[in-house]
C-alpha cells in the first residue's frame, strides 16, 4: 500500500481503537496502525501466504471469504472498518458497505476511479482501460464492480450513507488542486470516511 | 533434540472435577530441548483423545512420537529453541495414572472404578507438572482436537500461565454429532461379552473386539471422504495381505488392521472414560463462551481444514468470534488439509509456517 494511502487513512482511526480491516493483504495496514495509534485490529484475508505474513508481523487475521457475508462481525463491537482497494472485487459491494456499517459506526473505504481520464481515453479508443492503478486485462482481472467516482457516491446518496469525509488522490498518491476540483476526472483513488 | 522420559508421582494427589479425589497419581511425561536461562521458552503439547506423552522423536515402545512432523528440530516447534512437554494425561493408559494402574487403597485394579476426568482436571494436573517443573509460564500451549480443547481450557483456567494458544482442529465444546459418534463407539465395547461391566481384568479377559469396532469407526470419522475415495477407492484388497478372508476391499482391510493393532494396545476403560471427557467438555458451561473468554491475555491461533467433518471449521470459528468480542488478539486460519480431522497431525508448508510465525511472532 501507498505510504500516502495509510497516512491518509490513519487519521481517522482514533488512539486505542478497535479496527477491522477487510481485505488486509499482509498486514502492514494494520500494523501500522497497531504501532502507531494502539489499536486493536484484525485483518480478513483469503490468501494463505498474506495470512502466514500477517500472523509473522503479529498481526491477529481471520481467513474469509467476504462475499460470503461478514455479519458474523457485527457484535464484536468495532469502532471502525476498513476496506481499501477490494471493494470493487466483490460481488455485492452494497450488501457488504451495509454490513460494515453495521459491524462498526465508521468505516474507511477506498474507490478506485474507472471515470480517471486515461481510462476514458482508453473506454475512447474502444478499450476497456489498462492502467497502472488497474493493470490486468478485462478477462483476468479481479476487479468486477468498477465504478467512478460520481457513481460511488449516488450509491452512499441513495443508501443514506453519509460522507463525514472524503479525499481524492492523484497518481502520485497526493492530493492535487485538479483531483480537488474535479475528482471524476482527474482522481485516481477516492478515500471515504462513511458512517450510517 | 534432547528427548527425555520421566514417570513423576504426585503424592500431594488431585481433587476431580466430578469431586472424587485421587491422594497420588502419576504423570507419564516426556520433554524434549532444554529449558532456557530465562524461563521463557515452555511449550506445553497436549494430547488427542488416543494419544500420550510421546509426542516426537523415536521410543522403543511407541515408534515415532504422534506429532513428530510438527515436534523437532528446526520444525514448526523448533525444540532446538524450545524446551516442550508432553504428559499422558490421567485416564490415559501410556504410564499415567488411570484405569489400569493399581489402586493404592484396594490393591486392585482401578478398572471401572476409576474416576471421572474432565479436560478441566487434565489442565489442573498439568499445572501441577507446570510446577513441579519449576516453569513460570508456557509460551505456548498447544494441540490438536481434544488437545485443542486442553489448550482453549489452560487460557481459561490459567490465563496469566500461557502466552499463546494453538487450538487445532477443535471446538470449545464437543457437537451432539460427535457425543452420537463416542456413543457408538463406546457401546461396541460395552456389548464385548469379554468387557464384563468394565471388570475384564478380574476376568483375566480383554474386550479387543470391542475396542477394534470403536476404532474402525473412529478411523472413518478421522478421515474425509476424498481422502478415502484417493487412498483406496473401491479397490480389492490382494489375497496375500488379507487380515481375513471376509475381506473384499482394501478399505476393509485397513480398518480391519488398523482396529486390530489398537485393540492390542489400549485399554477399553480409558476408551471410554477419554470419550466421556471429550463429550461433556464444554468451555462455556455454566454461563457462555463469550463470558469464559473475558479478561483473558492470551493469544490464540485457531486453525481448522476443510476437510475436517468431525470437528468442522466452523467450530473453530465460533471461538474466534467469542475471542474477538473479549478483544483477545485472536487468529483463525482453515487449511486444506486433505486428511480429514487427522490433518492436524502432518506437516504441511502453510500449516507449520502458521504454527512457526505464531510462535515467534
Amino acid at each position: 500500500m501507498a505510504i500516502q494511502l495509510s497516512e491518509i487513512i490513519k487519521k481517522w482511526v482514533p488512539e486505542n481503537s478497535k479496527v477491522i480491516d477487510f481485505g488486509c493483504g499482509n498486514g502492514s495496514l494494520l500494523d501500522e496502525l497497531i504501532i502507531d495509534k494502539n489499536i486493536l485490529g484484525y485483518g480478513v484475508e483469503i490468501n494463505d501466504l498474506k495470512i502466514a505474513e500477517c500472523i509473522q508481523k503479529g498481526v491477529p487475521v481471520i481467513k474469509q471469504d467476504i462475499d460470503k457475508g461478514i455479519n458474523e462481525f457485527i457484535s464484536s463491537n468495532f469502532d471502525l472498518s476498513i476496506m481499501a482497494r477490494s471493494i470493487q472485487c466483490l460481488k455485492n459491494p452494497d450488501l457488504a458497505l451495509n454490513e460494515m456499517l453495521q459491524i462498526s459506526k465508521r468505516c474507511v473505504v477506498t474507490v478506485p476511479n474507472l471515470g480517471y481520464w486515461r481510462c476514458r481515453i482508453n473506454l475512447a479508443s474502444g478499450k476497456m482501460p489498462v492502467t497502472p492503478e488497474l493493470p490486468s486485462s478485462w478477462y483476468e482481472t479481479e476487479n468486477i464492480h468498477l465504478c467512478t467516482i460520481k457513481d460511488f457516491e449516488k450509491l452512499c446518496l441513495d443508501k443514506n450513507i453519509k460522507v463525514k469525509d472524503k479525499i481524492f488522490i492523484n497518481r502520485r498518491g497526493t492530493q492535487s488542486s485538479l483531483s480537488l476540483i474535479s475528482p471524476n476526472l482527474f482522481a485516481v483513488e477516492g478515500v471515504y470516511l462513511l458512517e450510517k | 533434540m534432547n528427548l527425555k522420559t520421566e514417570l513423576l508421582n504426585f503424592k500431594e494427589g488431585i481433587t476431580l472435577e466430578s469431586g472424587e479425589r485421587l491422594d497420588s497419581f502419576d504423570l507419564q511425561i516426556e520433554t524434549y530441548g532444554e529449558i532456557n536461562k530465562e524461563g521463557s521458552n515452555a511449550i506445553l503439547i497436549c494430547h488427542a483423545f488416543s494419544g500420550n506423552h510421546h509426542a516426537a522423536g523415536q521410543s522403543n515402545d511407541f515408534g515415532i512420537g504422534w506429532w513428530d512432523q510438527i515436534i523437532g528440530p528446526n520444525k514448526a516447534i523448533d525444540t532446538e529453541k524450545y524446551f516442550v512437554v508432553c504428559c499422558n494425561n490421567l485416564g490415559g493408559c501410556a504410564g499415567s495414572t488411570g484405569p489400569t494402574s493399581i489402586n493404592p487403597t484396594t490393591q486392585k485394579v482401578y478398572g471401572k472404578t476409576f474416576p471421572i476426568v474432565s479436560v478441566d482436571d487434565w489442565v489442573n494436573s498439568q499445572k501441577m507438572l507446570m510446577d513441579r517443573l519449576n516453569i513460570d509460564f508456557w509460551h505456548l500451549v498447544a494441540g490438536g482436537s481434544l488437545g485443542g480443547m486442553q489448550a482453549l481450557q489452560w487460557s481459561i483456567s490459567y490465563p496469566e500461565k500461557v502466552r499463546k494458544a494453538g487450538i487445532f482442529a477443535a471446538a470449545a465444546k464437543s457437537s451432539t454429532q460427535n457425543i452420537a459418534m463416542n456413543e457408538v463407539a463406546r457401546e461396541s465395547i460395552r456389548k464385548d461379552k469379554n468387557f464384563y461391566g468394565g471388570d475384564y481384568h478380574e476376568h483375566n479377559a480383554l474386550p479387543k473386539n470391542g475396542i477394534k469396532t470403536a476404532r474402525m469407526l473412529g478411523h472413518i470419522t478421522y478421515l474425509s471422504e476424498e481422502l478415502m475415495d484417493m487412498r483406496f477407492g473401491r479397490k480389492f484388497q490382494d489375497e496375500a495381505s488379507k487380515v481375513d478372508e471376509s475381506v473384499n476391499f482394501e478399505v476393509e482391510n485397513y480398518l480391519q488392521y488398523k482396529g486390530e493393532k489398537f485393540s492390542e494396545f489400549f485399554d477399553a476403560n480409558s476408551y471410554i472414560l477419554m470419550t466421556k471427557a471429550m463429550d461433556d467438555y464444554d468451555a462455556g458451561k455454566d454461563k457462555s463462551l463469550e463470558e469464559k473468554l473475558r479478561d483473558i491475555k492470551t493469544e490464540f491461533l485457531i486453525i481448522g481444514f476443510y476437510s475436517d467433518w468431525l470437528y468442522p471449521p466452523e467450530r473453530g470459528k465460533e471461538i474466534q468470534i467469542a475471542a474477538m468480542k473479549n478483544n483477545i488478539k485472536s487468529s483463525f486460519v482453515v487449511l486444506d488439509g486433505e486428511h480429514g480431522h487427522d490433518s492436524f497431525l502432518f506437516d504441511s508448508e502453510p500449516y507449520s509456517k502458521l504454527i512457526k510465525n505464531f510462535i515467534e511472532s
